[in-house]
């Protein structure tokens, strides 16, 4: 008698705490669950988040419109994904644009997966990627003199175009490399090219905040927890309303 | 304030939180050295340039539908043996496929790179060992049909077109 009722004590104890912790997620989750259930008849399928800062937490960095100022012209990686000489569409560029270059004449694309060559005329000669032997990632394109050079998380490297080998050291130190920073596009060419289209709908958001993964893997084992955490409660609560109908059924 | 009494240290409950970023980059299966070390037998063919105007470009797009934006494309030869690393795109992304043809019949396909997120079932032989041995039919398409994959409708197309386009490719610099 005196062991069921220091278990009944042990269990509403904890059965407090753990729904009292437990409580606000339950009302997100909740409310988060019957607005999804919603959502279509509310139009959150259709409206989007209008919060930049959002879109790049979610690792969407395609406003940023990264460029390359080269001479007079300009290079440019639009939201689209694809490179820009000018206003003109070159081809799609498999990352981000980390550097580009203009070597006689010819412009040079570095992308984190891809290197293009491009002509004045903005046609693509080539596209060389890992797969025909481009070291990648890549984070910078540099020229030592009429020469171009990869940089990857290793280094330089110098580029030999004609054989596709990339795997001579840049002699750093010895010589420049000269490598071009980003630029802020100027806006006469900025309205000629794709903006950045609207993908982050108020659903999206609500099912990434419903499921935790708007806060990452982290986020999701959370909301498991918390699950985990509203099952236990479940059976406390199960156990507590047992023992104590028998306690009462006892004469 | 009793709920809490005991709570934390006593107990000794934690949970701990592990927030991963994480970024989806295009799987690697095979490096181009290695496709190339099983693309002609025992010899390792050497690197070609083919350089492409407009009526290769307009050929190809009439034989085989498509061609990549591109005014050279790099391929490796030994003997009569051709072999091509070429990519298109299956639903969003690139795929990186490497061919490897010998008179006029596909000898080889592998699957260099893979980017979607649905549809990498492709790289395994039961789909890629199919193309052996076919060759370009007079429509523009292979000569024989492709088995495809519950799923990954657009990967297979990707690969289909690929082989034809290689096919075709060398039949311009072999003849």
């Amino acid at each position: 008698m005196r062991y069921r009722s220091q278990l009944v004590g042990i269990l509403w104890r904890w059965h407090r705490r753990l729904g009292l912790f437990a409580a606000v997620f339950v009302v997100v989750l909740a409310a988060s669950g019957i607005v999804l259930n919603h959502s279509s008849g509310l139009g959150l399928d259709r409206s989007f988040v209008d919060w930049p800062w959002l879109s790049k937490a979610y690792g969407d960095n395609s406003a940023d419109l990264p460029a390359f100022n080269l001479g007079e012209r300009w290079l440019s990686r639009a939201a689209n994904g694809r490179i820009y000489l000018d206003d003109h569409e070159v081809a799609s560029c498999n990352g981000k644009l980390v550097g580009a270059l203009r070597v006689d004449q010819l412009f040079y694309a570095g992308c984190a997966e891809q290197l293009l060559l491009i002509t004045e005329a903005g046609e693509l000669v080539e596209s060389i990627s890992a797969s025909t032997g481009l070291p990648v990632p890549l984070e910078a394109i540099g020229r030592i003199n009429n020469q171009v050079a990869v940089k990857t998380g290793e280094g330089w490297w110098l580029a030999d175009l004609d054989r596709l080998d990339f795997s001579e050291r840049a002699p750093v130190g010895e010589v420049v490399i000269r490598e071009l920073f980003p630029d802020q596009l100027p806006d006469a060419i900025r309205d000629n090219i794709p903006a950045q289209e609207q993908w982050l709908t108020w659903e999206r958001l609500l099912l990434d905040l419903h499921s935790g993964r708007l806060l990452g893997t982290g986020g999701v084992v959370f909301v498991d927890g918390v699950g985990v955490l509203l099952g236990s409660l479940a059976m406390s609560g199960t156990a507590m309303w047992w023992l104590h109908r028998r306690r009462k059924q006892k004469p | 304030m009793k709920i809490f009494a005991g709570f934390g240290y006593r107990s000794g409950i934690a949970i701990v939180l592990l927030t991963m970023a994480f970024s989806v980059i295009g799987e690697e299966y095979i490096g181009r050295d290695e496709f190339l070390g099983l693309a002609c037998g025992d010899k390792k063919p050497e690197m070609q340039t083919l350089w492409i105007t407009e009526e290769t470009r307009d050929a190809a797009k009439a034989a085989v539908g498509w061609f990549p934006p591109a005014l050279r494309l790099r391929y490796w030869q030994e003997g009569n043996c051709t072999a091509w690393i070429l990519e298109d795109i299956g639903k969003d992304k690139p795929i990186t496929l490497g061919i490897a043809v010998s008179g006029n019949r596909i000898e080889r396909v592998e699957v260099l790179a893979f980017r979607e997120t649905r549809g990498w079932e492709i790289r395994y032989p039961f789909f890629t060992s199919q193309f052996s041995g076919l060759t370009l039919a007079t429509d523009g398409y292979l000569s024989d049909s492709i088995d495809g994959i519950t799923g990954a409708t657009l990967s297979v197309r990707a690969v289909e077109r690929v082989a034809r386009l290689a096919l075709w490719l060398d039949m311009q610099v072999n003849g």
